[in-house]
């Protein structure tokens, strides 16, 4: 086998040696301009995330994908920690704690401020066979001892969060307190201030790491029982096979019941024309504070909210993803949307009872279609194994994505209250125009001031440089980024890439023969969810832009978050240009009964709000059948 | 006169799997028995048949055609048939037969309140369960036939049907299958479903026996054309455990097999423009046919080729249901490698072996 990396001309060799490997290769990371306004950019990130011209043959060897999936929009600065934490986090699972035999970790690079990633494969057979005896028993343990693993798992977790909700930053006082000299503690505010952001950032390097502790086994185990069925039922679906194992009282969709039970315990308490009345979610609260009843539904609003509405709106990978906790627009949206429903005489409530039966239904006859005994032995082996990581591998994004970084999010916030409070920034959200190792040497400068009562340097230095980072950071954001850089591989081995990416060779060769200019009226990606709907777009390239949406619309976004879901009633069907079968959403998508086609590649370049498209979630199409004018 | 009856409806309690209505139409009686929706109608059975060559003195006749075929030629066949042929379309039918037919094709007229209703006239062959040879195609079908003095006609041209040139050269491994035995016809009798869309199913991938698929093809019109293969029909695979459909293929049609009333036949028709390039199955329609199409594999344990129609009223009638006889032969190999505990399946397809034999699971098409 021809190894990609420095063999730019090895595209159609390798082609013709592995008929499924994709032919041609995608622009040079080299090649990529940065946008007009936006020159300058990469100061806003850290010199190991940027392409390097000393390792030019390394850099462009290699295939890079775009991960809109996490990260649709260009970084801030801030907000490469989350990226940042897993390129280790992630990747020291496949290639130094499990040593996965084939797979080593994810590499990540930022180019014109958006993340593009490229997983490391391991070719050499000694090197596989070694890493296999060490995976054999690292990832048997974990199989073995799945259950206990996992119930520990939860309580490290709900630790971490109760440590991370423990940490306070506040600005220093003008005399230090006095407990501080009663106590002969010997350490005061501005110890205090700098251990604060220490614990912070440890805190979600912890969380980071437990992320994936138990995430590449969850979707390996998945990963063998879907293969399993594509080879015994060539064409069976995604959706049908996630249906098998996916469990019914999932921990993510907690937050949406909390929503439906408001409902209709506003309908109980006959305040329906409160809340559907027009107004901000406060207008409705303060409208509702006078009528009868309303306490007592303001009341279990604020019973429902903790830990349930620690709930992003997006992937919780960005500080700007709206949460529920402090913006209540999209709960209320939900909430209203539901009351309609229930107005209308609709069930809102989960169908729990007929989701289990048609599971065991389903699997039952997939596995009477086996030919033999000793395939319906694996097949049970293997559905048994895979129902057993998965409320793993779909709850994690609860307790992590949501309740943990939503907190985390709110913390910097805090952080950026005290550099507001010591004139280094004009607003709480600058924080996020900086590295957070930059922040602890402006955290040090705020020290120094406050310990010696010059004027840090930090009151003059850094508001520049936030405003010309935002302006860099706004031209990025108008840039289209490729789905793919560099020379694709012959085969991809790293599971997470398959589950969440959904990148084949199929999609591949797919991005290859498309020409984003030239692009036809048909795109095509990950089937995600069957049914077929014809719609009018309405194109969100930012999660302010969800309020948008109106009846009947069709969603066209980067990546469909999974706490979007309250809109869903509202939509017809759902497109995005990122993801896989296992992508956050795609779960959602179906649990709504919507056609959706993920990992489309350019729907958002391609497609415009107000286009009439037409969705087809079976076969993985979306075609423009009608163009506002360009 | 034996005490086989000559006539039996398919709604009789005797007519499930009952070997006097041929192997086509005993299965549309166990079908019917079953409460699957099969077009009303009735079987001359093959004790009319044999009643009838009796009466006809062409018994002897019969025994020496059978006897020569595994000999003749392709091109000898009309020869050394005409007589047999001439025998059958012109010797006097016996009249309680007749009279029989008559009286049932009225009773029909009754039930279904139509007068000269028309039918479709089919011949249903003892031989066709012979060794899970399928004999499609093989017999005479006759449709839209109206009045007694039409059905009798087509009666006796079902009965000549048995010695065509198709069927005298039918051969299965090697060996003459009309040769094999003393076969007789019966002949059903079936109201005629005016079908807007009609076609066929099989209960499993044809192309590479998967069973976990369905496959419909469908054309506008009578299903003829998908039968006799002169329309490409669309063509739609459906889960069989979840019913989604996970391809369609629609191929324009320009032409349907429909009824003519002024030629007062059915002949292949021009189609109108909106519809040659409309799916002729409504997505509900393909559901609902692949339900039945379980039901129906699973009352008759065994994948099934059906032939079905749905009315311009858009009611789904199962026209005829067959064994598979291909992919339902070959013995099933196992897929897995070699049994292994679930954990050990996962941690080797990680290590980049698959959990499958390359060579086992069914082609992909």
């Amino acid at each position: 086998m021809t190894k990609g990396a420095g063999n730019k001309n090895s595209a159609t060799q390798r082609g013709a040696e592995l008929p499924h490997a994709p032919t041609g290769r995608f622009l040079s990371p080299f090649e990529m301009v940065a946008p007009k306004g936006a020159e300058g950019w990469e100061s806003l990130y850290p010199y190991y995330a940027l392409i390097s011209a000393e390792r030019r043959p390394m850099e462009e060897g290699k295939f890079w994908f775009f991960d809109g999936m996490h990260n649709p929009e260009p970084l801030y600065p801030f907000d490469t920690i989350m990226t940042e934490n897993w390129w280790v986090a992630a990747s020291q699972m496949a290639s130094r704690v499990w040593a996965i035999p084939l797979a080593l970790g994810i590499d990540h690079r930022i180019i014109n401020g958006y993340l593009y990633i490229s997983p490391n494969a391991v070719t050499d057979l000694n090197q596989i066979a070694e890493r296999q005896e060490h995976f054999g028993k690292r990832a048997g343990y974990y199989f073995e001892n799945w259950d206990k693993i996992y119930v520990e798992w939860v309580e490290k977790a709900k630790q971490c969060i109760e440590r991370l909700k423990s940490i306070e930053f506040k600005p220093l006082p003008d005399y230090e307190h006095e407990t501080h000299i009663y106590s002969h503690r010997g350490l005061y505010s501005s110890y205090d201030l700098f251990v604060s952001y220490n614990r912070l950032i440890e805190n979600l390097f912890e969380m980071g790491s437990y992320h994936f502790e138990m995430l590449n086994l969850g979707y390996g185990a998945y990963l063998t029982f879907r293969e399993f069925c594509q080879e015994a039922f060539p064409g069976i679906t995604d959706q049908t096979i996630t249906s098998m194992v996916s469990g019914i009282d999932i921990l993510l969709f907690r937050p949406d019941d909390e929503l439906r039970r408001l409902a209709e315990l506003a309908v109980k308490l006959s305040l329906t024309d409160t809340l559907l009345a027009d107004g901000t979610p406060d207008a409705v609260l303060r409208a509702l504070a006078k009528v009868p009843g309303g306490a007592q539904w303001i009341a279990a609003l604020e019973q429902a909210k903790d830990p349930w509405f620690w709930f992003s709106t997006g992937v919780g990978y960005t500080h700007s993803d709206p949460v529920w906790m402090t913006d209540l627009r999209f709960p209320f949206i939900a909430i209203r949307t539901y009351i309609e429903e229930l107005r209308r005489g609709k069930e809102i409530r989960r169908p729990l009872k007929e989701i289990l039966e048609t599971r065991t239904r389903v699997t039952a006859e997939y596995r009477a279609l086996l030919p033999t005994n000793q395939d319906r032995e694996a097949f049970d082996g293997l559905v048994e194994l895979t129902r057993k990581v998965f409320p793993f591998v779909e709850d994690h994004n609860f307790y992590v994505e949501h309740w943990h970084h939503s907190i985390f999010w709110s913390k910097v916030r805090e952080l950026g209250d005290v550099f507001v409070a010591h004139k280094f920034f004009k607003d709480r959200e600058d924080i996020f125009y900086l590295h957070r190792n930059e922040i602890y040497g402006a955290l040090y400068d705020l020290m120094i001031g406050w310990a010696t009562g010059s004027e840090p340097r930090g009151e003059t230095y850094w508001k520049p440089i936030v405003e010309r980072r935002r302006a860099i950071r706004d031209s990025l954001s108008k840039w289209s980024p490729p789905p793919a850089l560099g020379v694709p591989p012959a085969s991809i081995t790293e599971p997470l890439t398959i589950m969440l990416w959904g990148i084949t060779p199929e999609t591949i060769q797919e991005w290859l023969g498309v020409d984003p200019a030239a692009a036809g009226n048909v795109l095509r990606g990950v089937a995600a969810s069957p049914g077929k709907a014809t719609g009018r777009a309405r194109v969100i390239t930012d999660p302010e832009q969800i309020y948008d949406i109106k009846d009947k619309d069709i969603l066209v976004c980067r990546i469909t978050a999974p706490s979007w879901a309250p809109v869903f009633p509202r939509i017809l069907a759902a497109v995005s240009d990122v993801g896989g079968m296992m992508a956050h959403t795609a779960i959602i998508s179906r649990e709504y009964g919507l056609p959706a086609v993920v990992g489309t590649g350019y729907a958002t370049t391609t497609i415009r709000t107000g286009d009439l498209i037409e969705v087809d979630g079976t076969a993985g199409t979306v075609r423009i059948l009608e163009e506002v004018a360009r | 006169m034996s005490e086989a009856p000559f006539i039996l409806w398919l709604d009789d309690p005797t007519a499930a799997g009952n070997p006097l209505l041929g192997g086509k139409f005993a299965n549309l009686g166990e079908m019917t028995a079953a409460g699957f929706a099969v077009p009303p109608g009735f079987g001359i059975t093959t004790a009319a048949y044999r009643y009838f060559l009796r009466s006809a003195g062409l018994q002897d006749e019969v025994r020496r055609v059978r006897e020569a075929a595994p000999g003749l030629q392709l091109s000898d066949i009309k020869r050394e048939t005409a007589a047999l042929l001439a025998g059958i379309t012109n010797a006097p039918l016996p009249a309680d037969l007749e009279s029989l037919i008559r009286t049932h094709y009225a009773r029909f007229e009754e039930r279904v309140g139509i007068m000269n209703v028309p039918v479709a006239v089919r011949s249903s062959g003892e031989s066709e369960d012979l060794a899970g040879a399928s004999f499609a195609g093989q017999y005479e079908t006759f449709l839209w036939i109206a009045g007694a003095d039409a059905l009798l006609a087509h009666v006796r041209a079902c009965w000549a049907g048995m010695f065509g040139e198709a069927v005298l050269s039918y051969r299965q491994d090697g060996d003459t299958v009309i040769s094999k035995g003393d076969f007789a016809i019966c002949v059903g009798v079936q109201l005629m479903v005016s079908a807007r869309a009609a076609g066929v199913l099989f209960t499993l991938d044809p192309i590479n026996g998967d069973r976990s698929k369905m496959v419909l093809e469908a054309c506008w019109g009578l299903g003829e054309g998908v039968v006799k293969g002169d329309i490409t029909p669309s063509r739609f695979t459906v889960d069989k455990v979840t019913f989604e459909i996970l391809k369609r293929q629609v191929t324009p049609q320009t032409e349907e097999y429909r009824f003519d009333p002024a030629a007062a036949t059915v002949r292949l028709a021009p189609i109108e423009a909106e519809r040659q390039h409309a799916v002729c199955v409504s997505d509900d329609h393909v559901r609902a046919l692949a339900a039945l199409a379980k039901r129906i594999e699973a009352a008759r344990g065994a994948p099934q080729d059906i032939e079905w129609a749905v009315s311009h009223s858009g009611d789904v009638w199962v026209l005829q249901v067959r064994p598979e006889t291909v992919w339902s032969r070959r013995e099933q190999t196992a897929l897995v490698t070699a049994p292994k505990s679930p954990v050990a399946h996962v941690l080797t397809r990680l290590s980049g072996v698959r959990v499958t034999k390359p060579s086992a699971a069914p082609e992909k098409p």
